[in-house]
């Protein structure tokens, strides 16, 4: 409390021009970079276009370290009114009663009134509780996908692949000549979580966690097995370029073609754009016809913002206002355009059509259409306790497989027992 | 006892000189010691919302965990490299700078600069000089024969981590092997010098000796090291990675308790470092003092 | 004789070089432009940029909002060495002195007390230390990064063992009464530790700078950032995929072990005779 006086001393000094009234509001995220600056942008737009309210973005490194540094701050009484919280730390944050406040409720209390129709249909959900209430506001919603390079695929004179079975033939033409296939940088995200959303699969018990605490975590299944026996034998075949579990480590040979397709996030076509000086095209994430041959919607990824609980109603009424302006279909055109993360309200999405983006950079639409197709039983998303350690076991597990320290099925075996360690552990602390 | 023959009598201004350093030892370590301890039995949720008593269940679960049993056999086994090389190279140029007659304190400055670095940042370093995009090493290293992978590749990874680590760690043991040569008085060497004319033979069977008390403090200096100073550098320059392979007992604590908010598993391992430390000290104590002699 | 002398030589060169060269190498490439880096690699010679990554290093952050300047941080850092340093010379030299010169009751007790927290690092008290910190209210606050980094006793024992060595003959001399107790302390025990207080200074600088894990765990606002935590954003830019500007990048690795080893180098004496009084 003292310190939050002390700190509004400083910014009326600094701001002497500034109301008495001016709430500040503090807005803790993992966007580095390029998306910082973007963010730094939008922050400050915001406190330019009123005098009542100010947010103050403060970047917390990895959306890991952020996630921490918010668990870390809350357990001290200093939590954030806002905080960005990634897609597998999400359920961490949402079972535990008390620690975030809704972002449903806190606009409704405010007056602004909140429609879940005006949200995309892919991201409605994903960070909702089981009465379809929503918990964060989707703010950077990506969904992986599939970057090719246009002039590498068509030395070897091919298309980039709709199913994994057509990827085989074309990995094959492009090692003729030379040009290894593919790398991708997030094993955990893109070929576990969306493996199963792209084909329908089960991931836990509790419909994949949406109507209770799971305890099973279906890793172990055929399908995912037969999918890492074939990336094994890609990366042994010279298909799959391996370079560990670090995201920009496998995204650097795609960059400098050294490969010539990557999987990587929808929000990595603004910084692409800017890294490369290829033609390069993009498409939706592969999936395996003999699986699923009515293959579907993918997760959002990436995160969404939370409030947290335990602030005062005119810091709310500032949360309010801010997320106010965060869903308007301007400042998600913005975003969508500066970045590459999707849309979130359908208002956006007509706006960025509407505003003929699609016909110059249809490259830009890829995610949002990826995210629009038909879902199933379990594309809703999932929602799994301490998953952030289930994902090191992932990353830890695959690079064992990939460097034969270990066989697929052991792998999985690992997993799924790391995981539903996590989970049982983690159901045990929600009262 | 401590204390010097001649004091002032009683009165209450010595404890004015020693609470301020007492109640930062009882807030700051204490208070947290023993509440690791008590976290330690506790399943809690990461939020800090609610919490229960269970036992030794986060010792059990440590225990049965293959990760954590191949954790704390890389920790014992990289410490062990790391000290063995950081040693032998400290004892190799302490004694060749013993031997030179102008210019020792020179090489003196130009040894243990680096003392200065901190680990994280002697990780970030490396992390760039053994980048496969900008870095020097792997192409060197590719120009042998050797398909220098630290990202994926484990041995790899636990090479680089020891050199650095190494790197990192020789100027400290070079200022206790040259002050420790330096401490053998010149009646010993020329008696020595006079003796055996064979300058290895001089050093193992009388220079050696003498600097043994000297080394075996080292030892523990550099197990300590190794175990709780190497975080910054293992932080940066491979998070443990790949497939856990370089993850230490102290990242561990670091992982469990940061990244995956489990507070009872992370203050279990914490406990069980502390009984590592304890161990090592009392050996050093009993075991290692005694048989040296001084 | 000359011949081995010379090979005597040539190791200890070999060793020289081997410490230097990764730091020559950063040091070398942060001179040249990003774009060269990107192309060619580490650089072994220097560059035609001269020393202007280092400026924008001072006054531009990495990764984060500017408040965290180059400068800002390296201001932190030395706020963070120095008061680390100064705080635990004060603190060991009054304890040490108490434990010396006077005949307390449970001496022996709080001799325990303090030499046990040689035992335990912070690294393995890090979570519960973090808690307390929080429970005060240091979040964010020098003297919350500083206290706890002072609750280990190795300069206490360090200026103990020195105090005993101070000739008896003084105490005796000076004929002191209890109300000459800080008259003794101050006009005869600092002076007489001044060049023990130097070697300490430097060491426990160089301790306090080179903190990493802790700064990490405690500071959440940018304005608190010390400059070693602050080089770990140039490696979120490169594990996401980003590219630095690697000059820049590389200047503020530089600018983070610059102002410990200048210290090491200046005052190698002092630092020579801290370290192996420190780790007795």
């Amino acid at each position: 409390m003292k310190k939050q006086i002390f700190r509004s001393i400083a910014f009326l000094g600094m701001f002497s021009s500034a109301a008495m009234a001016t709430t500040s509001i503090e807005w803790w995220h993992g966007m580095g970079g390029n998306l910082g600056e973007t963010v730094n942008k939008m922050a400050e737009e915001f406190n330019a276009s009123q005098s009542d309210y100010r947010v103050v973005p403060i970047y917390k490194g990895t959306y890991e370290e952020t996630m921490t540094a918010g668990i870390s701050a809350f357990r001290a009484g200093e939590a954030p009114h806002i905080i960005q919280i990634f897609d597998a730390g999400a359920a961490t944050l949402m079972n535990a009663k008390g620690a975030a406040k809704s972002v449903q409720e806190i606009m409704i209390e405010n007056g602004y009134g909140f429609d879940i129709e005006d949200y995309v249909p892919g991201v409605r959900y994903f960070y909702g509780d089981d009465k379809g209430n929503m918990i964060g506001m989707p703010f950077n919603a990506s969904t992986p996908v599939l970057y090719y390079n246009k002039e590498l695929l068509a030395k070897a004179g091919v298309q980039p692949p709709k199913t994994w079975e057509e990827f085989e033939g074309i990995a094959k033409k492009l090692k003729a000549k030379g040009i290894a296939a593919f790398s991708q940088s997030h094993t955990p995200w893109i070929f576990f979580e969306n493996f199963h959303s792209r084909h329908n699969i089960m991931m836990t018990d509790q419909n994949n966690g949406f109507s209770g605490l799971p305890k099973k975590l279906n890793y172990n299944n055929k399908h995912l097995a037969m999918h890492l026996t074939k990336m094994k034998e890609w990366k042994d075949k010279g298909y799959y370029n391996y370079y560990g579990s670090n995201w920009g480590d496998n995204q650097t040979p795609f960059e400098k073609q050294e490969v010539a397709m990557w999987f990587g996030s929808s929000g990595s076509f603004g910084g692409l754009k800017k890294s490369t000086d290829f033609d390069f095209g993009t498409t939706y994430l592969p999936y395996w016809n003999s699986v699923n041959k009515d293959a579907g919607t993918t997760f959002i990824g990436g995160a969404a913002l939370f409030s947290m609980a335990g602030h005062s109603k005119a810091e709310y009424k500032a949360v309010a206002a801010f997320f106010d302006y965060m869903t308007k279909p301007e400042t998600q055109y913005f975003w969508h355009k500066e970045t590459g993360y999707v849309p979130i309200t359908t208002a956006a999405y007509e706006l960025a059509k509407k505003d003929g983006y699609y016909k110059a950079n249809p490259d830009a639409e890829v995610g949002i259409l990826q995210l629009s197709l038909d879902g199933g039983e379990w594309t809703k998303g999932y929602r799994m306790g301490f998953y952030p350690q289930t994902r090191e076991s992932i990353y830890r597990e695959i690079d064992r497989v990939m460097s034969d320290k270990t066989s697929v099925d052991n792998a999985l075996k690992a997993i799924v027992k790391d995981g539903e360690k996590n989970l049982s552990r983690f159901a045990r602390t929600v009262k | 006892m401590a204390t010097k023959r001649v004091q002032f009598s009683h009165s209450p201004i010595p404890y004015l000189f020693i609470v301020p350093q007492l109640a930062i030892i009882a807030v700051f370590f204490f208070w947290p010691a023993l509440q690791a301890l008590y976290l330690s039995f506790m399943l809690e949720d990461p939020w800090g919302l609610s919490s229960q008593f269970v036992g030794f269940e986060n010792y059990v679960e440590l225990f049965s965990s293959s990760e954590y049993l191949s954790t704390f056999a890389f920790t014992l086994l990289y410490s062990s490299i790391v000290t063995v090389f950081s040693l032998g190279v400290a004892l190799v140029l302490a004694v060749k700078a013993n031997a030179i007659l102008r210019g020792q304190s020179t090489y003196q400055l130009l040894l243990t600069w680096v003392y200065a670095i901190a680990p994280a940042a002697a990780g970030i370093m490396a992390y760039f000089i053994f980048n496969r995009n900008i870095g020097v090493v792997p192409e060197f290293l590719n120009s042998f024969g050797w398909d220098f992978r630290p990202d994926t590749n484990s041995f790899d990874a636990t090479a680089m981590v020891i050199l650095v680590s190494v790197w990192k760690q020789v100027p400290v043991n070079f200022v206790f092997f040259l002050a420790g040569l330096n401490s053998i008085s010149k009646s010993v060497r020329e008696a020595a010098q006079m003796d055996c004319e064979s300058d290895s033979r001089r050093f193992w069977t009388i220079t050696f000796p003498l600097l043994a008390p000297t080394a075996f403090f080292l030892l523990v200096i550099n197990i300590t090291y190794a175990f709780f100073e190497t975080f910054g550098l293992i932080d940066t320059l491979t998070q443990g990675r790949p497939g856990g392979s370089t993850t230490t007992l102290v990242y561990k604590v670091y992982q469990d308790g940061f990244i995956g908010a489990d507070l009872g598993l992370s203050s279990a391992q914490s406990v069980v470092l502390m009984l590592l430390v304890l161990l090592l000290t009392f050996v050093q104590f009993k075991f290692i003092e005694r048989k040296v002699h001084y | 004789m000359r011949q081995e002398k010379l090979f005597d030589h040539a190791i200890l060169w070999v060793g020289v070089v081997f410490l230097l060269f990764p730091v020559w190498l950063l040091f070398a490439s942060s001179t040249h432009t990003t774009e060269t880096i990107i192309k060619e690699g580490l650089q072994f010679l220097p560059g035609g940029e001269g020393f202007g990554a280092y400026a924008t290093a001072l006054t531009s952050s990495i990764g984060g909002t500017e408040i965290a300047t180059g400068l800002r941080m390296t201001i932190n850092s030395l706020i963070m060495g120095i008061g680390f340093a100064v705080g635990k010379i004060v603190i060991a030299m009054c304890a040490a002195y108490t434990l010396v010169y006077f005949r307390i009751p449970m001496a022996n007790f709080l001799f325990w007390i303090i030499f046990s927290t040689l035992l335990l690092p912070l690294e393995v008290r890090i979570v519960p230390s973090y808690e307390v910190v929080s429970q005060l209210g240091l979040l964010n606050s020098y003297t919350g990064l500083i206290l706890p980094l002072i609750a280990s006793a190795t300069a206490t024992f360090y200026f103990q063992q020195f105090f005993k060595t101070v000739p008896e003959e003084l105490l005796e001399a000076a004929q002191l009464d209890n109300a000459n107790a800080f008259k003794f302390f101050i006009d005869i025990l600092v002076p007489l530790s001044k060049t023990m207080m130097a070697a300490m200074f430097i060491i426990m600088f160089v301790v306090g700078w080179n903190q990493y894990l802790w700064p990490i765990m405690m500071t959440t606002e940018e304005a608190y950032y010390t400059i070693v935590m602050g080089i770990k954003n140039v490696l979120s830019v490169v594990r996401e995929g980003r590219i630095p500007e690697y000059n820049v990048a590389f200047a503020m690795i530089i600018l983070a072990m610059l102002p410990p080893v200048a210290v090491v180098i200046l005052f190698q004496r002092w630092f020579i005779q801290g370290l192996v009084e420190s780790e007795k």
